[in-house]
């Protein structure tokens, strides 16, 4: 094995203290280890910490915030547009990373840039810009409160041109709320994990780059064959129109079908009035045109308008189905005109929409509930579907107004306040859940549980496989389903690719090593890359570990053992708490970690060079 | 009778592997920048994503602004003389669509040569918005999206002076939810 291209072999590192910009090489072995994205950036952080003691103030700082496409990012395949944040995350005080979209992160790569990583804090509110192989960093603080969009018109206009990506955030990010998002291209952010709050922290207002170099490929013919072939599977998948239509809306119907969905606040798991907010009425009402990432043929955004009503003009990108399930169904919100609003108003303040859903949801509950008075409120009502009331809210978190002050600082603080409200937000280690209701899937719940960055569903999806065959799976068969994506999702995030062509559309993980193949020279199996990504998941077990988080941490929401969804097909069902706890110590033994959850100290061998 | 590759920027998507199509064409590598064709995209007001590529104009501003000749068209296509070009790039600047590129790797200007009457672009865009038409139908769906956007339009009867009359209007993008 020997990587032969894919690389630039550069590592940007920027200290925003200093104001220094320094290019490093990167060693042959970290590359062939670490792959790209999510894993060099689980290195880094790792290495940082060890250098800080494992003291690192999330919001200080010293936190390395890394930004790392992969090798594959850029190039010509299925859907290689996506490239990876990492860092120590604010909302969980644990490892945290968020991938996006669109078209920042092959920019970056053309720059000649393996890794970006940037640690201090800039005196004032200022601006990366990497134009190629010159750095350079300029305060802007005119940008101050500026949402992301207008900021990334703003930036474009100081540098008169267009053909830049910039990566950018609001008010939200300004205002280290700890699930701030970066916004690139308008609308693809980086989303969970409050990557945003680590660059308002540092005062870095926005990344620009531009770049023109070739990217590096080993094999060009042999790639293209192989992409030919991917895109041809694609192309003639009997859903593939359907996905170039609705994108990820089309799980709406399906979720609330299965009676997944969440409904006021997970509540319920069915939402009466779905087909006012599904994909079918998108499309049919507001949606006027497509958005895809860099070399996507799925095109899964969807830019809608707001043709008539209150939210007249209103043009968004998206929602996608997390988005609008966590903004509607979960807030009672029946009107898709007003989840498009609110899906615009969180793209410019920059908060994550899975969270601010969640947080909200969680308000309505509380006030419903009276764990939250009316002068806990400020004095404004709110209510399950009160669309001025939510939108208002969703203002003050992002300006820490009143009670936003409290809930940007996410489930943490909200419960260190509020106790009682432990059992109305649900949450994992800190982070929100994601729109998709566990009480019904176990091994879904076991997902959520042991995911390295809180209750996000992208680690380990296995829902839509245990409703659909898992219904009589022994409990090997759902650790086992568990662990293998965990195992082979890091590895899109690492290559820098997105893995929906996988997950939805079947395409096998075998084009990936070929594509890793012909890209790096390097010839490998997709076993060997699957050993390399399920040591990256040992890595960021680690990093938690040595943070303190141990298997009392591993625990679902309150709901999920005590709530069950009043109406739908998984009406009366909740989790067992003790097949839990079975399930979590068959999980760990699999997994080579100790009863606490721990991974031994052989694992942290592995990453000491 | 030549054929006209056609933009249609509102089945476009931005994907832009139209651009990497045409890069791995003609110069053999993974870089959108060195392609002939390149999506432009703007948001939120307007909403527009647009492929930017050479209409292989009859008469060419490019080829008359051209000091050295080295811009013709013949059958359908621009072709630019690599021999005789300067490098000078008054075509970059001449061109009214801005669709022809400049790469610091290359001294000459990049525009499309129409991949000799197979443009690759058009083979590979997931989304149908480019396409290779017969000059002489251009503008026929437009013709006909025309007509039946005529059709939809709403009609108001009223009397002036005792007579019957008939106002016809068209209520585009403002129709009832």
């Amino acid at each position: 094995m020997s990587i032969k291209s894919g690389y630039f072999k550069q590592h940007l590192h920027i200290d925003l203290t200093e104001g220094t910009a320094e290019r490093r090489t990167t060693g042959d072995t970290f590359i062939e280890k670490y792959i790209g994205g999510r894993g060099f950036g689980a290195k880094l952080v790792w290495d940082n910490l060890k250098k800080h003691n494992f003291k690192i103030d999330p919001l200080g700082p010293d936190n390395l915030l890394v930004v790392a496409p992969g090798p594959l990012t850029g190039v010509y395949l299925p859907s290689s547009g996506k490239n990876s944040f990492v860092a120590i995350s604010p909302a969980t005080g644990l490892y945290g990373d968020s991938s996006m979209g669109g078209g920042f992160g092959m920019e970056l790569r053309q720059t000649g840039t393996d890794i970006l990583s940037v640690t201090g804090k800039a005196p004032e509110l200022s601006v990366l810009f990497i134009d190629n192989s010159e750095t350079t960093i300029f305060p802007m603080p005119e940008l101050k409160g500026k949402s992301c969009l207008e900021a990334e018109g703003m930036i474009k206009e100081r540098l008169g041109t267009h053909a830049v990506h910039v990566a950018t955030i609001g008010t939200g990010g300004e205002n280290m709320v700890r699930f701030a998002c970066v916004n690139a291209d308008w609308s693809r952010n980086a989303g969970r994990a409050g990557m945003g709050a680590i660059m308002g922290a540092k005062n870095l207002k926005a990344i620009v780059v531009r770049g023109h170099k070739d990217l590096p490929v080993y094999d060009v013919a042999g790639l293209m064959e192989e992409a030919e072939q991917a895109f041809k599977y694609m192309e003639e998948h009997k859903y593939f129109k359907m996905w170039q239509q609705e994108g990820l809306m089309n799980v709406i119907d399906y979720a609330n079908e299965k009676g997944i969905l969440p409904a006021y606040n997970f509540k319920d798991s069915v939402f009466a009035r779905h087909d006012q907010i599904n994909g079918t009425t998108m499309v049919n009402r507001y949606k006027i045109g497509d958005s895809a990432c860099f070399s996507c043929p799925m095109c899964c955004g969807n830019i809608c308008l707001v043709k008539s009503g209150k939210y007249t003009g209103t043009v968004v990108e998206g929602p996608e189905y997390e988005t609008c399930a966590m903004l509607g169904p979960n807030l009672g919100i029946d009107n898709f005109a007003a989840i498009l609003s609110a899906t615009r108003l969180c793209d410019e303040l920059g908060i994550d929409t899975i969270s601010t859903g969640s947080i909200v949801g969680a308000t309505i509950e509380g006030y419903e509930k009276g764990i939250l008075s009316l002068s806990d409120l400020d004095g404004r009502e709110i209510a399950w579907g009160d669309e001025d009331a939510i939108l208002e809210l969703i203002q003050k978190i992002a300006h820490r107004q009143g009670i936003g002050d409290i809930l940007a600082d996410g489930s943490h603080r909200i419960i260190e306040n509020w106790p009682e409200m432990d059992k109305i937000i649900l949450q994992v280690k800190g982070l929100e859940q994601s729109a998709y209701d566990s009480r019904a899937s176990i091994s879904m719940g076991l997902a959520y549980a042991t995911s390295d960055i809180g209750a996000h569903h992208t680690r380990a999806w296995t829902i839509a496989k245990e409703m659909e065959e898992g219904q009589n799976w022994t409990d090997d068969e759902k650790v086992d389903t568990v662990i293998y994506h965990q195992k082979v999702r890091p590895l899109f995030d690492m290559l820098g690719v997105c893995r929906l062509p996988w997950i939805e559309l079947g395409l096998s993980e075998r084009h990936y090593a070929n594509f890793y193949k012909y890209v790096t020279g390097n010839e490998t199996s997709l076993e060997e890359l699957l050993g390399l990504s399920n040591d990256i998941y040992d890595l960021t077990r680690l990093i938690n570990a040595r943070l303190g988080m141990s298997r009392k941490d591993d625990i679902l929401p309150y709901k999920v053992w005590a709530n069950p969804p009043l109406t739908g097909p998984n009406a009366g069902k909740v989790i067992d708490r003790e097949d839990f706890q079975k399930l979590l110590s068959l999980y760990y033994q699999k997994r080579g970690w100790d009863e606490n959850g721990i991974p031994p100290d052989e694992v942290e061998k592995k990453f000491s060079d | 009778m030549s054929k006209k590759l056609t933009v249609i920027p509102e089945q476009c998507s931005g994907c832009r592997i139209c651009e990497i199509v045409c890069a791995i064409k003609h110069f053999g590598v993974n870089n959108p920048k060195k392609a002939a064709i390149r999506v432009l995209t703007t948001y939120p007001h307007p909403v527009v994503r647009m492929p930017i590529v050479c209409s292989q104009c009859k008469v060419p501003a490019c080829a008359q602004i051209c000091p050295t000749d080295s811009l013709r068209w013949l059958d359908g296509v621009v072709h630019l003389d690599e021999e005789n070009c300067t490098s000078c790039y008054k075509c970059v600047e001449a061109c009214p669509f801005g669709a022809i590129y400049i790469h610091p790797d290359y001294d000459l200007p990049i525009k499309c040569d129409m991949c000799e009457g197979d443009p690759e672009c058009v083979k590979k865009c997931p989304k149908g918005a480019l396409m290779l038409i017969p000059e002489a139908a251009l503008g026929e769906s437009r013709r006909l999206n025309n007509v039946l956007s005529y059709t939809q339009m709403k009609e108001i009867e009223f009397y002036e002076k005792g007579e019957k009359k008939v106002i016809r209007y068209a209520e585009v993008g403002k129709e009832e939810l």
